[in-house]
């Protein structure tokens, strides 16, 4: 090959070369406000481009007076893309960062949800491991006593319940229905219908059916839906009221009550057919009792 | 000079030609982009893998619908893509930056690398969709919001991970029988065929004892691997509906796969149940009717055999409704049917088929917006006027599919896909994972060509379901802790939202992050947990189901009649 095709076709090489790097890589854009860098920070976090977040937080951190709103933003947002982006996480450094917020600004808003997260650091463990329970534990507990009307706190309380309750032990079992009883008697409305969903599970395990179904009744007064997502609807709650009123308190007015909501409002809704069904069988079942029958199954 | 540029042109051959190359491409892009748009039109470009012609006219003919009814200034032109590198294509156009306007979403890659695509590179619809469609003025839809005009409330175009909308669907898609009318009345007399269970298998058996001119017997049901499933789905699948009575722990309604092992490890459930027992022989039956080898085939030497009237019947969807159609032209008329189902009257089948299975209402053929469009409200009023109920109706007329909007007319051959919404519903899930999954299929290989009895098959699955099946059942539990992490990445998402967002927006947001955080990381343990229990427990033959009654429920209820009866 001639020296000047080999020249030639370097050159060449080299200009795509050029041009295709020019193309490749995203990258942030560092002459933001720091408020506009955080939003951005946050829209690279969602979309999972944890590099560019890390740059956006760390321009807003630059940006942002020490000590300032958004200098706490900021960190806390370099906390959470350490704490959760996979692969490349880095929970250590995560913890300093949620810890520099809750020290910096103790009575802020985000120290609360930094607490909330060192948390569920403890509870949300890698595959293979298993949370240390008591820690986790005492953990949401700190949080509920330090924070008490703080949103975090609430949903301390909701996963420190379910915690209890998932152990099926009977003394766990009655101290989650004495806290939430008292979180729902305190009138907080946040995560509400769970405390009292989770107030039912309860009352299941202990074998207390009625109770259970009034819980189930009040939780599904108080639930709180996303108006835009199509998957929430009601019917599950209808049908879940109904199997409980039908099965385990043997209330058949009540529970043909849901059933017949359920047919009614979510006509197209897998559980239609059930639900027909569960009429029929109850007429049955209370026809086959008044006669002195055996009831066939 | 002529042999220097000889010298020239050897020398540098190669890059000469993929300059020559690279030039002949550019020229032949921009005179297609540019073929019949005048010069300041707007050009709306749409991408798509639907070949069908029926499909590419269609769109055609609304573009030119919508250009002299709404906008004469817009110009559509269409990238169709065959399946096979539509994945690639559109890779290559979103990342390069040069995607149409418009593309066709959700398949021909998989479900992640569209979540990340969603969010990177198209333009979310929730807002749109919160609203009327424009385009429904003068008709029962005016004022209704977009998602409440479609049959099923736009559930496709969701996007959970998302919280958005992320598509307009077009179309309504779903599966029946197709039959070729003049050789099932050469071959049986009957002008339609029964969708009676007995009746379809003494039509299916009159049929394979005649032969055609060529001596070869006739094949009552043309069949392959991409039909069984299909069939499976609306025959024998929905037969299993009562293990929900047993398995159904957590009364969501249906049976997941790790209800049906802790069904199973527990003694609850077993090959013995009569539902799952059912399955099996309907399987064995039907099979007896389709053409030897047929899971070795493929769909198009399925369509081959039923185009060629070699065989009465064939399972397929609204998408071939058309093209069977034409391809039956001049030959034979196609039938529909419903796929054919005991009653609850049939002697074995009865206690297991207490109603016909019941259809999802699912729409397809769906639409994003690409962020790099140059006229993204002219690509969304576009997509509207598609998604209208005129709209709508006309473009599923003329490609011969079946409307996604509310209130549409539908093709008389096409009605017959109308779904039967209220049903039963398979309850059987052994999809847990590994090795279990890779041991099903097998041996339901197997025993779909009578190589084993169904004895053989529960006697050899059930051990290694049990044994093997609670590695996968732990992995499983693994993977519910990658969620719950998972999870927490979404969630954090959602909260900063709600933290950035003022007045009623953060409202909702908040309203939002609480009911996703109550839904998503609270119940998986208790489940687990319960589960677990249930299994520690050991062996529970006769344990009360989920939906069955105990003597104590019983005792209450006489109460209650009783008490009644003294009221009154």
């Amino acid at each position: 090959m001639k020296y000047g095709t080999t020249v030639g076709t370097a050159v060449c090489c080299g200009l795509l070369l050029v041009g295709a790097m020019a193309g490749c890589g995203r990258k942030s854009d560092i002459s933001l406000s720091p408020r506009d860098a955080l939003v951005q920070g946050w829209q690279n976090f969602r979309l999972a481009e944890y590099d560019l977040a890390t740059q956006d937080f760390n321009a807003a951190l630059a940006g942002a007076k020490a000590g300032s709103d958004e200098f706490l933003q900021a960190t806390f947002g370099l906390a959470n893309v350490w704490n959760l982006r996979r692969p490349g996480e880095d929970t250590a450094r995560a913890k300093k960062l949620y810890e520099q917020v809750i020290e910096q600004a103790p009575d802020h808003d985000l120290a609360a949800w930094s607490t909330l997260a060192l948390a569920r650091l403890q509870h949300v463990v890698p595959v293979g491991h298993d949370p240390d329970y008591p820690a986790v534990r005492a953990a949401y507990r700190a949080l509920i006593e330090k924070y008490p009307n703080h949103l975090a706190a609430k949903e301390a309380s909701i996963y420190l319940n379910a915690l209890l309750i998932s152990t099926l032990e009977t003394n766990q079992l009655l101290q989650a229905v004495s806290n939430l009883k008292a979180y729902i008697e305190s009138g907080a409305r946040e995560f509400r219908a769970p405390a009292l969903s989770l107030l039912a599970v309860s009352y299941n395990t202990l074998g207390r059916q009625q109770e259970r179904l009034e819980a189930e009744i009040e939780s599904f007064k108080n639930v709180e839906i996303d108006p835009a997502n199509p998957f929430n609807e009601y019917a599950w709650a209808y049908w879940n009221i109904a199997t409980i009123a039908e099965f385990e308190v043997g209330n058949f007015e009540l529970a043909r009550e849901y059933y017949r909501q359920l047919i009614k409002e979510y006509p197209a809704d897998i559980r239609v057919f059930p639900s027909k069904e569960a009429l029929a069988r109850m007429d049955r079942v209370e026809a086959e009792l008044s006669a002195g029958k055996k009831v066939t199954r | 000079m002529i042999r220097a540029a000889f010298s020239f042109v050897r020398s540098y051959f190669a890059l000469i030609l993929v300059a020559a190359t690279f030039a002949w491409s550019a020229i032949a892009i921009v005179s297609y982009r540019a073929r019949g748009v005048p010069p300041g039109a707007i050009t709306i470009r749409l991408g798509h893998w639907q070949l069908e012609a029926s499909v590419r006219e269609a769109i055609d003919q609304m573009a030119e619908e919508y250009r002299r009814t709404v906008n004469p200034n817009v110009y559509l032109i269409q990238d169709a893509i065959p399946e096979g590198t539509y994945g690639q294509w559109v890779s290559t156009q979103l990342m390069g930056g040069t995607a149409p306007d418009i593309l066709q979403v959700g398949a021909m890659l998989p479900g992640n690398i569209w979540l990340s695509y969603y969010q990177r590179f198209f333009v979310p619809l929730t807002r749109t969709v919160e609203r009327p469609n424009p385009h429904n003025v003068g008709t029962e839809h005016e004022g209704v919001p977009l998602r409440k005009t479609y049959k099923d409330g736009m559930k496709t175009a969701y996007v959970d991970e998302m919280q958005e909308y992320m598509s307009i669907p077009l179309a309504q898609f779903g599966s029946r029988m197709f039959y070729n009318k003049d050789l099932l009345k050469k071959l049986t007399g009957l002008d339609e065929p029964p969708d009676e269970y007995r009746a379809f298998l003494d039509v299916c058996e009159k049929i394979r004892a005649q032969q055609g001119d060529d001596g070869r017997f006739f094949i009552p049901i043309a069949c392959s691997g991409y039909h069984f499933g299909m069939m499976g789905g609306l025959m024998w699948e929905p037969l299993t509906y009562r293990a929900i009575e047993k398995a159904d722990f957590n009364r969501d309604g249906s049976v997941g796969n790790d209800e049906q092992f802790v069904a199973f490890r527990t003694g609850r459930l077993d090959f013995d149940f009569l539902p799952y027992r059912a399955r099996f022989k309907m399987i064995e039956e039907m099979t007896r009717y389709f053409q030897s080898g047929y899971t070795g085939l493929t769909r198009d030497e399925a369509v081959f055999l039923f185009a060629q009237q070699k065989a009465v019947f064939m399972a397929t969807g609204t998408w071939d409704a058309r093209s069977l159609q034409e391809q039956a032209k001049g030959q034979f008329n196609v039938g529909v049917m419903r796929y054919p189902f005991p009653t609850p009257e049939d002697p074995f089948y009865g206690p297991v088929a207490p109603a016909r299975p019941r259809e999802q209402v699912g729409t397809g053929f769906q639409f994003g917006i690409a962020r790099t469009s140059a006229h993204p409200d002219v690509a969304l009023d576009f997509l509207l006027f598609l998604a209208s109920r005129m709209g709508n109706q006309e473009l599923n007329r003329i490609i011969g599919w079946i409307p996604s909007i509310q209130g549409t007319e539908t093709d008389p051959l096409l009605r017959a896909f109308e779904p039967n919404i209220v049903g039963i519903y398979g309850a059987m899930n052994f999809t847990l994972g590994g090795e279990t999954v890779v041991r099903w299929n097998q041996l339901q290989a197997l025993y779909q060509v009578n190589q084993i009895t169904y004895q053989q098959f529960a006697d050899t699955y059930k051990p290694f379901y049990l044994e093997r099946g609670l590695l996968d059942y732990m992995e499983q539990s693994r993977d519910w802790r990658r969620g719950m992490q998972r999870n927490e990445l979404f969630l954090a998402g959602i909260r900063a939202r709600a933290l950035f967002s003022e007045g009623a927006e953060s409202n909702t947001e908040w309203i939002r992050y609480r009911a996703l955080t109550a839904s998503r990381q609270v119940w998986e343990e208790l489940n687990r947990s319960r589960q677990l229990k249930l299994m520690e427990k050991g062996i529970a033959t006769n344990a009360v189901g989920p939906y069955e009654y105990s003597p104590e429920v019983l005792e209450i209820v006489k109460k209650n009649l009783k008490r009644k009866a003294d009221q009154q």
